[in-house]
């Protein structure tokens, strides 16, 4: 039955328990019960023994002890529950009292045997109409010498029916009990695996690839409660990065088809009949310029998804930022010369931090490459380093086209591309500040942009400085 | 016939442009979204091209606008997803038909070709009037057992003559058709360009085709 389902293990479980729990339970009751209503008749006899013992004593044990002065001085004998025998020192009976009528209940074996050591002897002996008795044989000695043997016995029969109907009563209300606890744990199981229930049927509908469906659990602090909101959590989580993940091909696919596009449209264009050597070059030189860019973009999506996998080597290293800020400002001069956009130095704090000098650097190019290609011709593109707290603070302002308050949320996305920006370059991937983020991000600093639409963009990268060597 | 392109990547609206222009369509081209959905709304293209993917007012808002409004121009779209969900969408918005980037220039112009024959209730896509024949896919024009050849331009010109033969066509309507938005309205290069196709059509032949209706326009007819 390893595929029977946890209720009913459950029940079975707790039905085996509890069955063995009244089984131990009844038998000790049956056991405890009849073990003291034995010894209760044990005691009476002893006791009738020895008031029995102490009149004969008084008669000096003579054979003339006739049945009235026994009587007389043991009323109980007329309760009619217990009788007397007196046996000869041979073990014949010499008196027995009225009670036992014509009864012939012979001394034993046993009992003879040890009243001539001395012993008293408790017996239980059952005769053939099957009414059972206790008997108790106490030997009475003279001077070392057995003189006679006192019999007193009982009928055991009203604690046997005692008995009985107790046995009875365990017998019958032990499975009743089982039963309907059995009945009452199927139920609580049932309650209790209800939300199990809920919450696999849901992951079923998860499982068919609904990544929306939620599960639903009333209870919220329970074992289950907790067991649906960890598990909703983690729905949510991987809905979130499936659409991600949907949203970053559909990108990517679309960015890689524009190019694409143009090549195939402009080759085929082309070809469609004889043209002058001019025309044949332009087509050449913007097919080169699409091919460039499809490059740019699978070389950046290469670098981002092994980052995601988290396969990029960081050598890290002290980098003093103000060369490094030097070297990017001389770089971006010439990238801005056709525009006459002028790159110019602000502060410039000497600063080292720890990190990869080629991830540093690509960090800076990306920016001034953005501040130069959304800014206008003539305009200026201010670098600036300064060191604020335990920081190093680095500013790449521009006089360009900026970026709306709402769409800045979004530029750090891989894609994401301003309209504005579409329109005014078309060179550009949108993946360059996703890379920048990346780097920051590994160096345990913090990259913002303040932007003002028309009027320019501050982008700001907070790096911690080289921690002091201990 | 005129053509609209609607298409914010300036280097693939620029070659959709030239080949549509060298098989002697008038183009305008528009890179944003809610200019070409005033321009789909106030000018009588015979054919609009239309990528979804746009600024301003994405491609299926735009299509689903002037359908609504009234504009029954044909209307090809340019996905570059190549989902089905998209192009669903693109036909139910009101597309006749849709194209898949990248795609092939050929493709294309014989998809445009298509669209606006059947706005035009052409069915063999040759057209004749009188013994003048010109076939649009070859764009072969012979009158009688003569080919004649003709410009880019006036071959526009007789093709949108020829397809509205019978019907008088005063000059907003012709400048609407063959020429586009860069056309000098004032100048009398229609009356120009009718005098050219006068000459090479109907020059020292006993019936003239192309008929001036005085005060309107021109007519097209084979019987007098
Ligand atoms: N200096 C800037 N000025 C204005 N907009 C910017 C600037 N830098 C970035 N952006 C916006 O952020 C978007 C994403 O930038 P990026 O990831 O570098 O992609 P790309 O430079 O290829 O367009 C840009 O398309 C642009 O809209
Ligand atoms: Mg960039």
């Amino acid at each position: 039955m390893s595929q029977a389902s946890i209720r009913v293990r459950l029940t079975l479980w707790y039905g085996t328990a509890l069955a063995l729990i009244l089984i131990l339970f009844a038998g000790t009751i049956y056991f405890v019960i009849s073990r003291g209503l034995r010894d209760q008749v044990d005691a009476s006899l002893e006791e009738a023994a020895s008031v029995a013992i102490r009149t004969l004593g008084e008669h000096r044990f003579g054979p003339f002890l006739i049945f009235e002065d026994l009587s007389q001085n043991f009323p109980e004998l007329a309760l009619l529950d217990k009788f007397f025998q007196i046996f000869g020192p041979a073990g014949q009976v010499t008196i027995q009292s009225a009670n036992i009528k014509s009864r012939e209940i012979p001394l034993s074996q046993t009992a003879f045997q040890a009243s001539l050591k001395g012993q008293a002897t408790f017996e239980s002996v059952r005769f053939d109409e099957g009414v059972p008795f206790r008997l108790l044989s106490v030997p009475i000695r003279h001077t070392e010498r057995l003189v006679s043997i006192l019999r007193v016995g009982t009928s055991l029969y009203p604690t046997e029916k005692m008995l009985q109907r107790l046995l009875l009563a365990l017998v019958i209300a032990s499975p009743i009990a089982i039963i309907v606890s059995l009945l009452g744990g199927w139920f609580l199981a049932g309650r209790a695996l209800m939300p199990v229930n809920v919450i696999t049927c849901a992951a079923q509908r998860i499982a068919d690839g609904d990544l929306t469906q939620r599960i639903t659990s009333p209870r919220s602090s329970d074992e289950i409660g907790r067991l649906a909101s960890v598990f909703n959590d983690m729905i949510a989580r991987l809905e979130i990065s499936f659409r991600q993940i949907r949203q970053f091909s559909a990108d990517a696919s679309h960015e890689l088809r524009t190019p694409l596009t143009i090549t195939k449209g402009e080759t085929e264009l082309a070809l469609r009949r004889p043209r002058e050597a001019d025309d044949y070059r332009q087509v050449l030189e913007s097919n080169l310029e699409e091919i460039d860019r499809m490059s740019r973009i699978v070389d950046e999506l290469l670098f981002l998804s092994r980052a995601d996998l988290g396969e990029i080597k960081m050598t890290m290293s002290p980098i003093s930022l103000d060369s490094l800020v030097r070297e990017v400002q001389l770089q971006a001069t010439i990238l801005g010369q056709d525009r006459q956009i002028e790159t110019i130095l602000g502060t410039v704090e000497p600063i080292v931090v720890d990190g990869d000098e080629l991830r540093l650097r690509e960090l800076l190019l990306n920016l001034v490459d953005n501040a130069i290609k959304y800014s206008h011709p003539n305009s200026q593109v201010e670098l600036s380093l300064r060191q604020i707290d335990a920081q190093a603070e680095l500013k790449v302002c521009d006089h360009g086209i900026g970026v709306s308050d709402l769409e800045q949320q979004r530029i750090f996305d891989r894609f994401y591309r301003t309209d504005t920006a579409r329109a005014h370059a078309s060179k550009g991937t949108g993946l360059g500040l996703a890379i920048c983020q990346w780097i920051v991000d590994v160096h345990q600093g913090t990259i913002q942009m303040q932007s003002s639409p028309g009027a320019g963009s501050c982008f700001t990268v907070l790096l911690p400085l080289r921690a002091p060597v201990v | 016939m005129r053509i609209l392109v609607v298409e914010d990547e300036p280097k693939v609206a620029s070659f959709i442009r030239r080949a549509l222009e060298e098989e002697s369509y008038a183009v305008d081209v528009c890179a944003d979204g809610q200019q070409g959905q005033d321009w789909a709304q106030s000018i009588d293209y015979d054919l609009i091209v239309l990528d979804l993917m746009l600024p301003g007012i994405p491609g299926l808002e735009l299509l689903k606008h002037i359908r609504k409004s009234g504009v029954k121009t044909p209307v090809m779209i340019l996905t570059a997803r190549s989902e089905v969900d998209q192009r669903v969408k693109g036909l139910d918005a009101g597309a006749d038909d849709y194209l898949t980037k990248p795609f092939a220039i050929e493709e294309l112009l014989a998809r445009a070709r298509a669209l606006l024959r059947r706005a035009g209730g052409v069915p063999t896509g040759v057209l004749e009037v009188g013994d003048l024949v010109l076939n649009p896919v070859t764009r072969e024009v012979t009158r009688g057992d003569q080919r004649i050849e003709l410009t880019t331009k006036e071959y526009a010109l007789l093709e949108y003559l020829m397809r509205n033969a019978g019907r008088v066509l005063t000059r907003p309507m012709i400048t609407e058709h063959v020429w586009d938005l860069d056309f000098d309205t004032f100048t009398n290069v229609i009356d120009v360009y009718i005098s050219y196709l006068r000459n090479k059509i109907d020059k020292g032949r006993e019936q003239s085709l192309i008929q001036t209706v005085r005060g309107s326009g021109y007519v097209m007819r084979a019987d007098v």
